[in-house]
């Protein structure tokens, strides 16, 4: 919202400097994004007569002029325009003068006396396009005194920058903060506010705030009827006969410059400028445009087509609101007029509107057609209906003024339903409880009189009665904000509440998760952290199915076109550039959440299950390895959890045709060489190397493997203390020659049952040593295990350990064929 | 001419002859193929386009054949995955324990969490995919409000049950609603609701050094009787004065936000500088660093909580934090956060 300095002095004092009013409005109104002092663009800028014009003795196009700027000395300016003349009043830029237009570029135009063709010219006389005033450059403005805001005078030697207005602070405050404040979109309402803020009282000028009386106007016929008064709560429209279109006067066009808008013609203006001051937005339409002479609003039907303003044909549906003439419609309500019935220069008489629109539908409707305009941001914030009366007469008295014309019918005003100023009530407590202070009533009043609220008071209740333009004041807190704010919150109280000394719990699942965090990498092992959704394709080189993924419909990049099913697919793309930027041996982990399309959270079943996963890939980089990365894989999860009462299922016996979500966790793993994670009957997680259809899709080195697992699995009780002896242990060892295809789990789980059968009063611990393989006989392996034994009330003899040993060995020989070795 | 029933049967042909091949990549050269493939300029206008998917489409199918079998020929043998390490294997072993490293916005997470802990408030974590009910409805964002359009908010393809598309949390706020609900009974027994939600947001934004699609947020929640704006400043005051380690001001400036009344957005005095620097990178020479949004909780969204807002009252923040973590260690793209480099991580 750009605010213009002097047009806010017109309505209230400002004491303060610029960098105090800012300092101030940042405080205490909203954000201030820029500040800009326009009058340094028109330093140099000097209203000047020409006194005397002669074509110039070496060019056709261009003519010699003395120029008078008030110094009593004539100086020679060289002119190309067709329309300069002896008489004119000009805008001459002298030397030493940036030309506006180009003040901001990257190299501005700074003029110095230069030879054109043989002749001195000192400076320039100015087009309206060098000085930013528009895109006319057809010729140099010529000043009259039309051309001025009463009081003013058009003295020759004066600053063309005071005379106009533009010796101007344009403040630059974000919009955002104006979202519920459609009051704060027009000049009139920051004025207010500035006001309020130096705790100065404001008076709303009297065209804004005393319901005007229309005359009965006539010579034109026009009919109004306002369809969809659901969406429209008030309507109102009149016609205007024998108007003149033709430029506005300068001042006009400067003051809508300021304002960050732009010229067109007087009507056009004079709409703009208003909406500018007032935050209301107000259409004209050209009168003989508007077939059967009507103006009126409905739903559009599905279908339609309306050309607008800005040259381009829309395709409306039931959900847009339309403007409407006797045939069709000729404006999207609250966004833009339609080009079918605009004002132009051959325009003789109009029909101006002064409408409300609900700012949901007009909202959605800019959505839709991704049509943002000045007056849709002021529509979309709910403009009052009670401020369309005084808009619409100012709107006539100012078009009276430019372009002359006259009332030609009554006063249309289609309006729903009686519409009132909104009422709080609350207490001085309510407020002062809210805020920490401690404020009397006549001091609440008057921050809040001071922006023209109404207070009335019966039993300690007091009334809020807020103007008629704001629609914000709803509940009682709106009142709290209203006076914390003119009163300044930075003078609150600062004190921190006052609380018990109960202990807060901590999350048992956020701790979870940082213990795991610091077991990895303690690990060696480096915590990342990567984007929740991924490519499609990254998708398919892991071999997931899309379907399984819940889809973003809006991301602006591909590269988030799915929400992770796996962490897995995220992490494995992080492998080669790391391998590249020179880490040879690494593991990357993530504590992440996937999603599963179809899977609705169990608390809460209108929303989503989100899983938690743990996952980690590490690569030993070297291209030769031996040893199966698999192995490492597998060391990094005994880091979290103990594998004794998960079942490693080889991957190769996992049937995923019956279980999509285990088919989509596993598919980047080979099958030969990974597992999935089983705990009580359930599936966690998948460890293992991954397929050579994904080594090669991501380009991953050839020693690489990973796990992922929810973690839920690795939600482990503090291990059991077991007290320690006080008699020394013994241990054996034992080799068990099996059949390749034994696994060693059975091998070990065999030991270990038959351990405690044959010894049910010993502790044991049983550790693998080796597992070794004859290169003579491939078709066996033999898996050497330690036995260490410990009683808490004797001493163990090496007969007791080699009873275990015996006992192991003839199990193993029953269930799994193995010979002792 | 060719027809596609030519294709056809060039497809028996060649498929049965790379049963045979000891080389399967030598069927992508057969004579045949490339006659199809030469023959496409032949065909008609009109159908040269059908003809020549068809065509391509065979290709594409060897081709997948080829490749498929030469991963399957590279495939390494099986292993026993129940085992410790490899036959005639060394115990594998783990990388050394000084190249670990936990990542810096988690590390922060839990430090701030910490801070909070100490100062009573419980820790919640917040969802990664939510309806709009949490993320607009319960905040006191009406379906159609104009500040929606300040959250660049994803949305799924897919549908809640009041047929709106699910969302990707533009803030923790979302959590908000929950929580009071959650620890409503703490009000009964005349204790305060103060819970923090660090967790993950997204907006969808173009990417720059300074704009992040996927980032953090630290949401804060505090109810009692008799909490005013005042208490939020000099919580907020101190949480940032404990994480920095120093004194700092701090001012509030007027914004607006649905969901709280009156709405702040928060300022601390730069840390680095304080304000004696005009060239200071983390303040801009400013002085002040503008942090956060916060607020008194807006009088709807107690009551969507059930909580009666003439009897309580509350506050809640939103923090960004990498934010926080970048202006602590000086970070200057708030990209490496999701980047993965270890030449990143291993510094912290």
């Amino acid at each position: 919202m750009k605010v213009s300095l002097n047009t806010i002095k017109q309505f209230t004092k400002v004491d303060l400097s610029v960098d105090e009013l800012v300092h101030k409005i940042n405080q205490q109104l909203g954000g201030v994004e820029d500040v800009i002092d326009l009058g340094r663009r028109y330093e140099g800028a000097v209203i000047a007569r020409v006194v005397k014009c002669e074509k110039h003795p070496n060019a056709d196009k261009l003519s010699v002029c003395e120029i008078d700027d008030g110094s009593g000395q004539l100086t020679q300016v060289v002119c190309g325009a067709p329309n300069v003349r002896e008489g004119l009043t000009v805008v001459w830029l002298k030397p030493g003068a940036t030309v506006p237009a180009t003040f901001n570029d990257s190299e501005p135009f700074v003029l110095e006396p230069k030879e054109l063709r043989g002749v001195v010219s000192n400076g320039m006389l100015a087009s309206a396009k060098e000085l930013a005033l528009g895109d006319d450059h057809s010729g140099i403005v010529e000043l009259t005194d039309t051309d001025l805001l009463p009081g003013k005078t058009l003295s020759i030697g004066a600053s063309f920058a005071e005379t106009f207005g533009l010796d101007d602070t344009i403040i630059d405050i974000e919009n955002k903060m104006f979202t519920h404040r459609p009051d704060l979109f027009g000049q009139l309402g920051v004025a207010r506010e500035i006001a309020g803020i130096q705790h100065k009282e404001f008076k709303s000028p009297d065209w804004y705030k005393n319901l005007p009386e229309f005359a009965i106007g006539e010579g034109l016929e026009l009919h109004v009827e306002n369809k969809a008064s659901d969406v429209v709560p008030r309507f109102m429209a009149v016609a205007i006969k024998d108007v003149e279109v033709k430029p506005s006067p300068l001042w006009l066009r400067c003051a809508l410059v300021a304002m960050g808008s732009k010229a067109i013609n007087n009507i056009v203006d004079v709409t703009n400028y208003i909406m500018l001051l007032t935050a209301q937005p107000t259409h004209a339409y050209d009168y003989d445009k508007l077939r059967g002479h009507f103006l009126g609003t409905r739903m559009a039907q599905a279908g339609e087509e309306l050309p607008l303003l800005n040259g381009k044909t829309y395709k409306l549906d039931e959900s847009d609101i339309v403007i409407v003439d006797g045939e069709g419609p000729v404006g999207l309500a609250g966004v833009m007029g339609g080009g079918n019935s605009e004002v132009s220069s051959d325009t003789k008489n109009i029909v101006l509107e002064v409408a409300n629109f609900d700012m949901y539908a007009v909202r959605k409707s800019s959505m839709r057609h991704g049509l943002f305009t000045d007056a849709l941001t002021r529509f979309n914030k709910g403009q009052s209906p009670l401020q369309n009366p005084n808009v619409i007469n100012l709107l006539m008295m100012s078009i009276h003024d430019v372009a002359g014309g006259a009332q030609a019918s009554k006063m249309f005003d289609e309006t729903t339903s009686q519409h009132t100023t909104q009422q709080v009530t609350a207490s001085d407590e309510f407020i002062n409880a809210r805020l920490g202070l401690t404020l009397q009533s006549n001091e609440v009043n008057s921050l809040l009189q001071n922006v023209e609220f109404t207070i009335s008071a019966a039993d300690g209740e007091r009334t809020f009665t807020a103007p008629f333009w704001r629609t914000d004041i709803v509940d009682p807190e709106d009142i709290v904000e209203e006076v914390g704010r003119l009163y300044g919150f930075d003078k609150l109280p600062r004190e921190l509440p006052k609380r018990n000394t109960k202990p807060a719990p901590k999350n048992a699942s956020q701790v979870r998760k940082q213990n795991i965090r610091e077991m990895l990498a303690k690990a060696g092992a480096n915590e990342v952290l990567t984007y929740s959704f991924v490519h499609e394709n990254t998708m398919k080189k892991v071999g997931q199915d899309v379907e399984h993924a819940f889809k973003l419909s809006n991301a602006l990049s591909p590269d988030l076109q799915y929400y992770r099913t796996s962490v897995m697919s995220s992490l494995l793309d992080k492998v080669p550039m790391n391998f590249r930027a020179s880490h040879d041996a690494f593991a990357l982990y993530e504590i992440g959440k996937t999603h599963f399309k179809g899977e609705m959270d169990e608390a809460e079943p209108d929303v989503p299950n989100e899983d938690t996963h743990v996952a980690l890939v590490l690569t030993s980089g070297n291209k030769n390895a031996t040893g199966s990365a698999y192995y490492q894989a597998r060391k990094y999860l005994e880091q979290l959890t103990s594998l004794d009462d998960v079942h490693l299922q080889p991957l190769s016996e996992f049937d995923v045709s019956t279980d999509e979500w285990g088919a989509q966790l596993t598919s980047a793993y080979a099958p030969q060489r990974s597992a999935v994670l089983v705990k009580d009957g359930q599936i966690w997680g998948v460890i293992g190397e991954f397929s050579e259809a994904v080594k090669s899709a991501f380009k991953l080195p050839q020693a690489t493997a990973g796990f992922e697992v929810h973690i839920a699995m690795l939600q482990t009780q503090p291990g059991g203390y077991r007290p320690l002896s006080r008699f020394p242990s013994t241990w054996q060892d034992i080799s068990l020659k099996v059949a390749n295809d034994v696994n060693y789990s059975d091998v070990y789980e065999n030991a270990k049952r038959a351990a405690i059968n044959a010894a049910p009063e010993v502790d044991f611990e049983i550790a693998p040593v080796s597992i070794y393989q004859s290169q003579d006989d491939t078709s066996h392996k033999t898996i050497t295990l330690r036995v260490k034994l410990t009683h808490h009330s004797r001493t163990l003899t090496e007969k007791d350990a080699s009873a275990v040993i015996e006992a192991i060995a003839s199990s193993a020989g029953e269930s799994l064929q193995a010979i002792v070795s | 001419m060719s027809s596609s029933d030519d294709i056809a049967r060039v497809r028996e042909t060649l498929l049965s002859r790379y049963e045979g091949l000891e080389t399967k990549a030598d069927i992508l050269k057969s004579p045949e193929l490339k006659e199809l493939l030469a023959g496409i300029r032949d065909v008609e206008p009109s159908e040269r386009s059908a003809y020549g998917q068809a065509v391509n489409a065979l290709q594409q199918e060897l081709k997948e054949k080829v490749l498929s079998n030469m991963h399957e020929k590279s495939a390494l043998p099986s292993i026993d995955v129940t085992a410790p390490f490899d036959i005639n294997g060394e115990k594998p072993s783990l990388l050394p324990s000084e190249n670990g490293t936990t990542h810096p916005l988690t590390q922060e997470i839990a430090t701030l969490s910490d801070i909070f802990y100490r100062m009573g408030y419980v820790v919640e974590e917040s969802r990664e995919i939510d309806d709009q009910y949490h993320m607009f409805e319960a905040l006191n964002f009406p379906k159609g409000h104009p500040a929606r359009d300040d959250y660049d908010t994803f949305m799924t393809v897919e549908k809640d049950s009041e047929g709106e598309p699910f969302v990707a949390p533009a803030h923790t706020s979302t959590m908000q609603n929950r929580i009071l609900k959650k620890y409503h009974a703490n009000l009964e027994k005349g204790e305060a609701i103060a819970a923090i939600v660090p967790d993950r947001v997204f907006r969808n934004e173009d990417l720059d050094a300074r704009h992040e699609h996927t980032f953090y947020q630290v949401e804060g929640v505090y109810v009692a009787k008799g909490v005013h704006a005042g208490m939020l400043i000099a919580t907020l005051q101190q949480f940032l004065q404990e994480y920095y380690g120093k004194e700092l001001e701090v001012r509030v400036n007027p914004f607006y936000f649905p969901f709280t009344e009156p709405s702040f957005e928060f300022a601390l005095s730069c840390p680095f500088c304080e304000g004696n620097d005009s060239s200071c990178k983390v303040c801009g020479g400013e002085g002040w660093v503008e942090l956060l949004g916060c607020g008194m909780i807006h009088p709807n969204v107690l009551k969507a909580a059930d909580i009666d807002p003439n009897e309580y009252t509350g506050f809640a923040f939103g923090c960004g934090i990498d934010r926080l973590v970048m202006m602590k260690y000086q970070i200057e793209d708030v990209r490496h956060f999701e980047s993965a480099k270890l030449d990143f991580l291993r510094q912290f």
